[in-house]
């Protein structure tokens, strides 16, 4: 006889619930107050207004010209450079996030199912999603270089901790050339959005860890077929994230003398050394000012046979503003990246809810209301990216005559870079100040064993605010305008490029960032919802 | 447009009235409540239909051959009231790879608003439990997940550690016979 799945069972009422009890509390965070919002946006306006005017961008120049190298720095600048150009450092961090992370799968699969609970999502989601985007203000694009899918990646492939792997481990193809651009990482970019805020991976451990693990798999099937990092250079939602938002900071990986690289026959940096890897991107990192690619993975600084490569200091958003080349697909991906990331404050809208539920019905969508989601993303994202390409379309009639489309919206695309960068941070600040306190917990008891959801009265200890709000607010005002500050500055010397010397001709796009921009700020001013 | 135009329209662009808390559908939320010694449970709200509906679990984590039980809630989007038919329980294993038939778990009427059916499972293992009722001639099915016990992780690890030995096996054999290949090429080269 088989069993039944379940029985009945005549026990008493474990306890009762009464309707009104069936709603759960959902914690939010209050907004940025109105006041901040509107002198915020008198500062934009004003910002803005110079770039109206037809003034000229900066004339081109090279990062090398005025870069400060590491190397440079009193005492300790030395030192850390010998220490970067030995394996041992890097090496050691690899290994220490590469053992965090793989706590962080088994707490996921085998701990608590308590989001608040479990350093899967608390690691992943309140840290490290949160904190590697302001890493990229002050570090460039420095968590690739420790990446933990990328270390075991290699690990498992190469079959070395650090020293040049055999060329055998690997196929070593090319990459087929319909991939080789910034399509998968954009698709991969919006599926992670997807996932994050359609199906909620944010409040799951257990989909959390099954994300890493498959972001292992699809890094180590990369680099057992293709050659060098091509997973890194093309398909990476997070290296490809980072490296746009890192053409405009001043933390790179540069050469310390360019007429050192300029005179180099060797190529090292290209093509690696007995012992040392070959920059996995692809780069001659002396002959380039473009690091929108590079992973910051040390080896250039390590097989470079006159020591000229090192960390370094370069003037703010120079890449974006002359070097980073227009193409069609990075463009679409930074127009992707300022659609997404506006969309992610939509979401947490009151209204965003109601059209959700109206279409619903209407769809006759149920459950977790996926399709519904689904398609308020793809309309969302199309609207967005729609009026940019609507806002090209007008630069174009406003334009030098015959001006084609693409190398508008290639360069124009740039412009947009810094308002998605800002307000990412922004938006990220406020949860990760604001739901880190009290959860360090998670690191004594990874695994959340023995642990009860929070109460309502932990739920506010956990909003405790480390700092002052007030700074906060300032802080998050101050980075939308320093966001459209830079993206005017990217404007004016992109525009300049392209032959847009007329005030006129740029209306359209300073209209489109400051519009973009006030959007990000009042979405700043509402109540956000706890992530976990 | 004028730059005083432009600032009128940007303050009553965020002088709109401030958001108020929302829910996130159809996902699972712990919650305790510190009022009483009851367990934590696991909630569940969506709509389907006509109908937004919430479902619990008490406990929040139940165990194979403990008693549990669900409550359920259904009310009418668009006048709040209470649905107060028969609503009847089934549950079917949703196990990866397992197509398993439905039992039924009970018909329930509502106990002051909330319809509470008891369970108690024999196997650890992920269940769907339906909710199924009728209202104005339309049949409506609202389907929860339930987990019995631990989740199984060695399926995910098991999966990501084979997909990565047979591909790093594959590579290593196919360019183990591209060598060899190129050796006797290299040989029979040398002898000519
Ligand atoms: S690009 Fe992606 S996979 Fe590569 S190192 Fe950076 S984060 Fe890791
Ligand atoms: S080798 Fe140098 S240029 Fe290439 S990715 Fe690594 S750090 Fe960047």
């Amino acid at each position: 006889m088989a069993w039944p799945i379940a029985e009945l069972e005549a026990t008493a009422a474990i306890c009762s619930v009464a309707p009104a009890a069936a709603t759960t509390e959902t914690m939010v965070h209050p907004g940025l107050p109105i006041a901040w919002a509107a002198v915020a946006m008198l500062m934009m306006i004003g910002l803005s207004l110079p770039v109206l005017r037809g003034s000229p961008g900066n004339a081109s120049r090279s990062d090398g010209d005025h870069m400060l190298s590491l190397t440079a720095l009193p005492m300790i600048g030395p030192a850390l450079h010998e220490a970067l150009r030995r394996p041992w450092l890097l090496l050691t961090l690899r290994i220490l996030t590469a053992a965090l992370f793989l706590l962080l799968i088994a707490a996921g699969l085998f701990g608590s199912p308590i989001p608040e609970r479990n350093l899967a999502t608390v690691l992943t989601w309140t840290f490290w999603w949160t904190g590697i985007v302001i890493a990229v203000l002050l570090l460039g694009s420095a968590w690739c270089a420790i990446c933990p899918w990328d270390a075991l990646a290699a690990w498992l492939v190469r079959r070395r901790l650090w020293r040049r792997g055999a060329p055998h481990t690997s196929l070593n193809l090319r990459y087929p050339s319909w991939l080789r651009n910034q399509w998968p990482a954009l698709s991969m970019l919006a599926g992670l959005t997807w996932l994050e805020l359609g199906v909620g991976v944010t409040t799951s451990p257990y989909a959390t860890a099954l994300l890493g693990l498959a972001m292992v798999v699809m890094a180590t099937t990369s680099m057992a077929l293709f050659e060098r990092k091509g997973f890194c250079q093309y398909v990476c939602p997070i290296g490809r994230t980072l490296g746009a938002y890192s053409t405009t900071v001043p933390v790179a990986v540069r050469p310390i003398d360019p007429l050192v690289c300029a005179d180099c026959k060797t190529l090292e940096c290209y093509h690696g050394t007995d012992q040392i890897e070959p920059c996995p991107t692809h780069l001659v990192i002396g002959r380039t000012d473009v690091n929108q690619f590079c992973t910051s993975c040390g080896a250039c600084v390590q097989s470079c046979p006159s020591h000229n490569v090192s960390w370094g200091v370069r003037p703010v958003a120079n890449e974006a503003m002359h070097h980073t080349r227009g193409h069609w697909d990075g463009a679409w991906f930074m127009v992707g990246l300022v659609a997404l990331t506006s969309f992610h404050g939509l979401t947490m809208l009151p209204e965003w809810e109601q059209w959700m539920r109206h279409s619903a019905r209407w769809i006759g969508d149920s459950g977790q209301l996926l399709w519904t989601f689904s398609l308020g993303m793809a309309l969302s994202l199309v609207l967005i990216a729609g009026t940019f390409v609507v806002t090209i379309r007008l630069t174009q009639r406003l334009g030098p005559r015959q001006a084609d489309f693409k190398p508008l919206f290639n360069n124009l695309a740039l412009a947009v870079l810094p308002l998605a960068f800002a307000y990412h941070i922004a938006h990220n600040l406020s949860h990760m100040l604001r739901e880190s306190h009290g959860t360090w917990a998670v690191f004594v008891n990874p695994f959340g064993r023995g642990t009860l959801p929070l109460s309502t009265t932990e739920r506010h200890a956990l909003m405790t605010l480390p700092i002052p709000e007030q700074l906060l607010f300032t802080l998050q005002a101050g980075l939308i305008v320093l966001g459209l500050g830079l993206a005017v500055r990217i404007l004016g010397a992109r525009a300049r490029k392209i032959g847009l010397d007329r005030g006129v001709s740029r209306v359209p796009t300073t209209t489109f960032l400051l519009g973009v921009s006030g959007m990000n700020l009042w979405l700043l001013t509402q109540p956000m919802i706890m992530r976990m | 447009m004028t730059i005083p135009r432009l600032l009128m329209l940007t303050l009553l662009l965020i002088m709109v009235p401030t958001a108020q808390a929302h829910h996130v559908l159809g996902r699972p939320a712990y919650s305790l409540n510190e009022d009483s010694n009851t367990p934590p449970a696991m909630q569940i709200e969506t709509q389907v239909g006509a109908y937004f509906v919430t479902f619990m679990a008490y406990p929040a984590f139940p165990k194979p051959g403990e008693p549990g039980r669900v409550n359920f809630y259904a009310s009418r989007i668009d006048s709040g009231v209470s649905f107060s038919g028969p609503v009847t329980f089934t549950v079917r294993d949703d196990g990866l790879l397992i197509d398993s038939a439905p039992e039924t778990l009970g018909q329930q009427m509502p106990d002051d608003g909330v319809y509470r059916q008891n369970y108690q499972f024999h196997q650890a293992g992920d269940y769907l439990v339906r909710a199924q009722f009728e209202s104005d001639g339309e049949p409506y099915t609202v389907d929860f997940p339930l987990r019995i016990g631990d989740p199984a992780p060695i399926g995910p690890i098991g999966l990501a550690v084979a997909l990565v030995a047979l591909l790093l096996l594959s590579v290593n054999l196919s360019q183990r016979k591209r060598l060899a290949r190129l050796k006797t090429q290299r040989h029979n080269a040398g002898r000519a």
